[in-house]
Formats: C-alpha cells, structure tokens, sequence
C-alpha cells in the first residue's frame, strides 16, 4: 500500500497545481503560446479566422441592408424619427408612452424593466421612425407609470413643430424636477 | 434525477465562476464612459439603449448606420471604442484591434486613447502576444475609468506572471491591494504570485486572510473556497496535513471546489495515519457524480482506506465495485461520444438555451437531454467549449438573420415597383397643377410691385400710396377743380375755388402724414409676397429636380437591391459550411474531454486491479502461512 500513498501524494501535486491553475484562470484566460501551437490549433485558428471574417462580413451586410431600408422606407426628406429619454428619473417609474403625430396615434409602446433600465444608464430609444410631409405639425405624448408615492401617473406633452426637407428628430424627455418633486416631461426637437 | 440537479448546480457555478471571470479578465465589450452620459446625438443614446440591454447585434449595426449617415457628430469615438468593444465580444479580435489602433493613431481625447490602448492589450493578451500586450498596457496614462483601472493592473500583472515575472508581479498587486477598497481578486492573484515569487510564508498569509474573510456573495464565497483548497493542498505538498485540514475544513461542502476539498481532507487524515477519519469524506465523496476525477479518486480510496484499517474484505468488495464501477461508466462514456457524434449534444443544447441575438453574456444553463447527460457537466463548465459552442450559436443567428434578409429583400423590390408606379402616375398632375398655378405670372406681378414700390419710395411719391376713400376724394377734387375752372369769375365761384384748395391742402397734407407708415406697410407685403414666391419656386424646382432625381434613386435601389441580395446569397452557404466545421470542433472538444474522462477511468481501475491482486497475494500468502502452520502442527 506504500505504493498506493505515493501515487496519492502525486495525485495532491497535480491537484495543487490545477488549484492555481484554475485560480489563475479565473482572472483572464491564460496566454496562448503561438510559437509552440500544436497543429490542431493552428487548423482551429484557420476555422476561427474564417468564422472572424465571416461574421463581419454579415455585420457589414446588415448595416447596408438597414441603410437601404431606411432609405427606402423613411426618406430623409420626409423622415421623422421620435425618442424617449430619461434624465433620472428618480420620482417616476415608466410603464408606457403613446405618441400621437397630428392627432393620429402612431405608437403605443410598453416597457420592460430592462428597456426602463437601460433608459436610466443614459440610453435613448428610437420609439418611432416615419415618415411626415414638410410644413407643421403637432405631437403629443402621454407617458403613464408610477409617480411620488407609487402612484399612478398620468402626463401629457405637446409641442408643435415644423418639418422641413431634412429629417426630424424629436426627444421626449423624462426629468425629475427637484423643485417640485415632481416627474417633469419635455420635448426636445433636435432639427 | 438527483445528478440533473446536482449537475444543474454545478452549472450554475460554473456560471457565476464565469461572471467572477467576467468582471476581471473578460468583460470584453467596451463600457462607455460612467454614467449619467450627457447623450448631446439621440442616435447615440439609441445604440447605448440596445447596448445597455445585452442586444449587442443591435447596438453594433444601429451604431454602423447612425455612423453611416454621420448621425452622430458629438460621439464619433465614444461610437467608434463602443464599437470595437462589442466587435471584441463577438470575437472579431482582428478588426476591434483596427479600431482602436486607428482611434490611437488619430488623436483622440485622454479618456478614449487610454481606453483603446487597455482593449489593445487585452485583445493582445488574449491572443498570446505578452510582449505587445505589455507595451500597450504600459502606454495607458491616468485617464482610465476605477472599475477599468483596477482590470488594467490585473492584466499587467497576469502579463507579468506570464514572463516569469512573479515577483514584479507581487510588487504591482502589492500596490494595488494597499488600497482599502482593493478587490479580492487583486489580494487572491498577489498571494499566488508571492508564492510563485518565492516569498510562501506572505503569499500563504495573504490567502488565509482571504479564506477566513466574510463572503458577501457567491462569487466571493467561490473564490474563498478556491484560496482555502490552494493553501489545503499547498500544506499537503509541504507535509503539514494539520494545516492542510484546517484550510480544507474551511471549504463549503456544496461549492465547486468541494470535491477537491473532501478528497484532500481525506489525504490528509491518510498522512496522519487516521485511516477511519480519512473513510468519512471519502465515503460522502465516492457517491457524488463520477464526471469529476476527485470523485473516481475517491472509489479507490474507499478500499485503500479499509485495507489501512485492515478491513481487507471490505476492501476488496470496494476495490470490485469500483472496478465495474469505471466500466460501467466507460461504457457510458463510449455511448456519449456517440451521441456528440451524432449531433445530439449542440442540438439539445440550442434546444434547451434559447436566446434573442448573438451575445458575450450568454451562457449555458441547462444540460441537453441526452442518455448521460451528467458527463458533460465538465465540458460545459470549460471557457474554452462555452467560447466554441458561443461562435457556433453565432452562426445560427446569423444564419437565422441572413435568412430573414432573403425573405424581406423581395418586399424591398416590390415596394420599389409600388414606388416608381405612384411616382410615375401622380408627378405629372402634381407639375400640371404647378403649372396651372400661373406661378410665372405671379412672379412678374410681384416683380413690377416691387419695382413700383421702389419707385414710390425713390420719388416719394405719397399720392401712390392713397387708400381707396383718399382716392376718391382726390377724384372728387379733380372733378371740383375742373367744374370750377369753366365756372364764371364770380364770388361764389372763388369761394367755391378757396375751399377746394384747402380741402386739396388737407388731403396732401394728411397723405404727407401717413406716407410713412404706408411705405413700410407697402414693402413688408412685398417682402412676404417674395418670400412666398420664393417658397413657390423652391417647391417648384425641388419637384422638377424630383422629377429628374427620383428615377436615378429608383435606379440606384434597383441596383443595390440585387448587389444586396447577392452578397446574402454567397454568405449563407459560407455560413452553413462554417457552422457544419463549427459543429464538429465543438463535437471534438467534448469528446476529448470525454476522452480524457475515459483514460483516467482506466487509471483507476488499472490502480484497483493492482490493489485487488495485492489483496488476493496477501491473503494467499496467509492462507499458504496458515496451510503451512497446519502442516507444521500434523503428526
């Protein structure tokens, strides 16, 4: 069984090694060693380098396919593009918003709390792309969801605004007003 | 049912250990700058919308347009690192390294350059270049982000661990962890470098403090474990196995490095000559899952434990049941392999792991349904399977995302047809209805107004400027002045002459008064008459530029469409060849690690049949003593 003990402590070596080798791993995957690559893993690199290229290829395909989308269906001549932003946003929870363009309702949007969070981390959402004739126009938003004291929050915004020949972006704008402890809604028309 | 479970566990693990890994080393995708981001382009926000929901493919392509139609002036290198970032995500390392060589190349402000050259080594790290990674770690000055900063000196010094510099290496994380809020892992990787250095005796304490310090989370509680089995098995290799107990008794019984744990816990009461007590975490850690070799170890070391308590039979029992044990499990390891082989394993993964996009933080959470699905708890738990099995995943989307285009293109064409059509039908009424407007007419009316009230004011001509009572009264008085002038010299007639004169007086007088006042009236009409004129012509000239234009755009997207349609046409075979290559080098990564699985299987029992012939001459050896001793005592 002496034999059976040291085969046991060898065992606890390699153990000690794969416990800081995994500790190690944990903190970056560790180095790969090109110039002593065994084979298989130069064919690996080639078959990873091949999917690298493809990939951008199909990342480069899908931008241009959005171009000519977005050309074809939302002219800059007559595209107008409204987003929802928050600034805060401390003293109101956002369920929904419902946008109507020369009294015609053309979004009623839901939020996730994902989409709700990635709008507090400064993210910008393109909540409608279409299309409007030059000359003015009205929107109006109602944003509804939670205000101070979990209550249930209705509000209205308006503005109106000219549409010229290039496109129009508009940003409804959630703050909170630390005067008035109060959810404040603003538009922004950008050009 | 009872190893799904555990499997599951050990799964989700795997997965917080990976996001333990994230936070360090591999959170690739590049965080912009720290909130609240003063967004001054709204469709920069909109790629930081879908970015900050993990739809990396999303951001990256709404990115690309906003950057296509030059959308976003205010953020072109935030856009442009956020980019490379995401592109670094999904394994694009080549072109992400482009990116931030040009952002470098070009100037760009502090924070981004410092950014770039941090990804620049990271991406250099990750592909093996040291050298390269360590110049460019060292280019980064002090505008770097705390949460990146301290990822920077993790780097710099993994960079210097990776040349053999352990003891630079100690010395940078020295510095690091004499901050109060230095992390753990910056504490973990100094121990481990100050043992490498040399320097046990620190490095040892250093991770003792970590292994008995409170562990907030899972992530902490994992690494704890891990600093605890480091110094357990340390001890046993320095013949302390006291020590290596305390350390060992420290690890949780249910975390990842448990079975290492249990199984070193055992050899230290073995080194101790307390084979009963050495029974006790062997015994628990002989029927947990075979996938992990601490716990084939373990099978074995059940028996040996006995026969050192001189429990031959029940140690040759154990050594049997470990023996068919291990082919058993071989068989079943032979029946995976064939499963894998037949495409089973990343079917059911993609099966039982749905997710929306092409994503860094995707991970596999569940096992596929297979006949032994609990031997590839380990394999899943591997980054390099996960990174593999990742890209194959990627494939398929985009597959799925060319497919989806092919679709959608034929709508392309036929609202292109529906275009040209209404163009085609309605432009020419819209031009004749411009026409019928007379606009050139009015035009030159509202020339010779203006001329004329230029001449008004070049003459201050204020009987121009009458309105239409003055103008009748002017004609009144002309009338007057003629009647009286054929009437007799009497002096009715001169009284008559006197009033019209001062009437006439009173008018131009009163015409003098308000000229003023007219004038500006005159030539504020004419200034909206020409602007109105001017809008006309504008609208006029845009539609017979539409007229001109618009069939050249047809053109241009009747001949993009197809272009399009073609590049979609020649990527989906690539993708699907590379997805069929793909498949098979996921395949044959489980199946070397089954493999592997397999070969230590027939160690062991290779080990237990030494042990059981051992046994078997042992005890022939006594029989033949007892034998001889019989003979020995016959008359």
């Amino acid at each position: 069984m002496g034999m059976f003990k040291r085969w046991g402590r060898f065992a606890a070596a390699l153990l000690v090694a794969a416990a800081i080798s995994n500790a190690w791993a944990a903190d970056a995957a560790a180095p790969a060693a090109p110039a002593s690559a065994p084979t298989a893993e130069a064919d690996k690199k080639g078959l990873d380098d091949r999917i690298q290229d493809v990939k951008a290829d199909v990342i480069r395909l899908n931008r241009d396919l959005l171009v000519l989308e977005e050309e074809l269906l939302f002219p800059a001549s007559t595209q107008v593009a409204v987003f929802v932003s928050m600034d805060v946003g401390k003293m109101f929870s956002l369920d929904s918003v419902q946008v109507k363009l020369d009294d015609k309702i053309v979004t009623n949007y839901l939020y996730t709390p994902l989409e709700v969070d990635a709008l507090h981390r400064g993210g910008v959402q393109r909540v409608y792309l279409g299309n409007l004739r030059t000359g003015e126009h009205e929107i109006v938003a109602f944003f509804t969801g939670k205000g101070p004291h979990e209550r249930d929050y209705k509000r209205g915004t308006t503005i109106k605004f000219e549409k010229g020949s290039d496109p129009k972006y508009i940003e409804l704008q959630i703050k909170d007003s630390q005067a008035k402890l109060q959810p404040e809604f603003e538009v922004k028309v950008w050009q | 049912m009872r190893s799904r479970d555990v499997l599951r566990k050990a799964l989700r693990q795997a997965a917080v250990a990976a996001a333990a890994s994230l936070l360090l080393g591999a959170a690739v995708a590049a965080e912009p700058a720290a909130p609240p981001h003063v967004v001054q382009d709204p469709h920069y926000g909109d790629g930081l919308f879908h970015f900050f929901q993990d739809h990396y493919f999303s951001a990256l392509t709404s990115l690309m347009v906003s950057q296509h139609f030059g959308r976003m002036p205010h953020h072109e290198d935030e856009a442009e690192i956020l980019r490379g970032g995401m592109l670094l995500s999904y394994g694009l390392h080549r072109e992400a390294g482009e990116i931030f060589a040009k952002l470098i190349d070009k100037g760009v402000k502090p924070a981004v350059r410092d950014r770039a050259w941090f990804y620049l080594a990271k991406i250099r790290y990750q592909r093996g270049y040291v050298d390269d990674a360590l110049a460019a770690v060292d280019r980064i000055e002090n505008h770097l982000p705390p949460a990146l900063e301290e990822e920077r000196g993790l780097l710099k010094a993994n960079l210097l661990m990776a040349k053999g510099d352990n003891a630079g290496a100690a010395q940078l994380l020295g510095g690091m962890t004499a901050s109060a809020g230095a992390s753990r892992y910056a504490r973990f990787n100094l121990g481990v470098a100050l043992i490498r250095s040399g320097d046990a005796a620190r490095g040892s304490a250093l991770l003792d403090e970590l292994g008995k310090s409170p562990a907030p989370n899972e992530e902490y509680r994992s690494l704890r474990d891990r600093a605890n089995l480091a110094l357990g098995f340390a001890a046993l290799q320095g013949h302390q196995p006291e020590n290596a107990r305390g350390y060992l008794e420290r690890v949780r019984l249910n975390g990842m490095s448990a079975n290492k744990a249990l199984l070193g816990f055992g050899w230290a009461a073995a080194e101790l000559k307390n084979p009963k007590q050495a029974l006790v975490p062997w015994l628990e850690l002989s029927q947990r899952d075979a996938s992990d070799s601490a716990v084939l170890e373990a099978r074995i070391a059940v028996p040996y434990a006995y026969a050192e308590l001189g429990a031959y039979g029940q140690s040759l029992q154990r050594y049997t049941e470990a023996i068919e044990a291990f082919t058993q499990e071989s068989k079943a390891l032979d029946e995976s392999m064939a499963a894998i082989r037949a495409g089973k394993l990343v079917e059911g993964l993609l099966e039982r792991n749905p997710g929306d996009e092409m994503g860094w933080f995707w991970n596999i959470r569940e096992l596929p349904e297979m006949p032994h699905a609990s031997h590839l708890g380990t394999v899943l738990a591997q980054h390099e399977f996960q990174e593999a099995f990742k890209n194959y995943r990627d494939l398929q989307f985009l597959s799925r995302n060319l497919q989806g285009w092919a679709d959608n293109l034929g709508v392309f064409n036929d609202m292109l047809d529906n275009r040209r059509k209404a163009f085609a039908d309605r432009l020419p009424q819209v031009r004749a209805k411009a026409g019928e407007s007379g606009l050139a007419g009015l035009q030159q009316r509202g020339d010779a107004l203006a001329s004329e009230v230029e001449r008004v004011e070049a003459e201050q001509d204020t009987l121009a400027l009458a309105d239409a009572k003055q103008r009748e009264q002017l004609a009144r008085l002309a009338l007057a002045r003629a009647t009286l002038a054929q009437a007799a010299d009497d002096p009715d007639a001169q009284a008559a002459r006197d009033r019209v004169r001062r009437v006439e007086g009173a008018l131009t007088w009163q015409l003098a008064q308000q000229y003023p006042d007219r004038l500006w009236d005159a030539k504020k009409s004419i200034k909206t008459i020409t602007t109105e004129l001017a809008e006309a012509n504008r609208r006029d000239t845009a539609l017979a530029q539409a007229q001109r234009d618009e069939p050249a755009r047809f053109e241009q997207f009747a001949t993009r469409i197809p272009e399009l349609d073609q590049r979609i046409k020649a990527l989906i075979p690539r993708v699907a060849a590379l997805t069929g290559e793909q498949q098979r080098a996921v395949q044959d990564l489980a199946i070397a690690e089954l493999q592997r699985q397999k070969e230590r299987l027939a160690v062991y029992a290779n080990q237990a049949r030494f042990a059981v012939a051992q046994l078997v001459d042992r005890a022939n050896a006594k029989m033949d003593t007892k034998t001889d001793a019989g003979h020995a005592t016959q008359p």
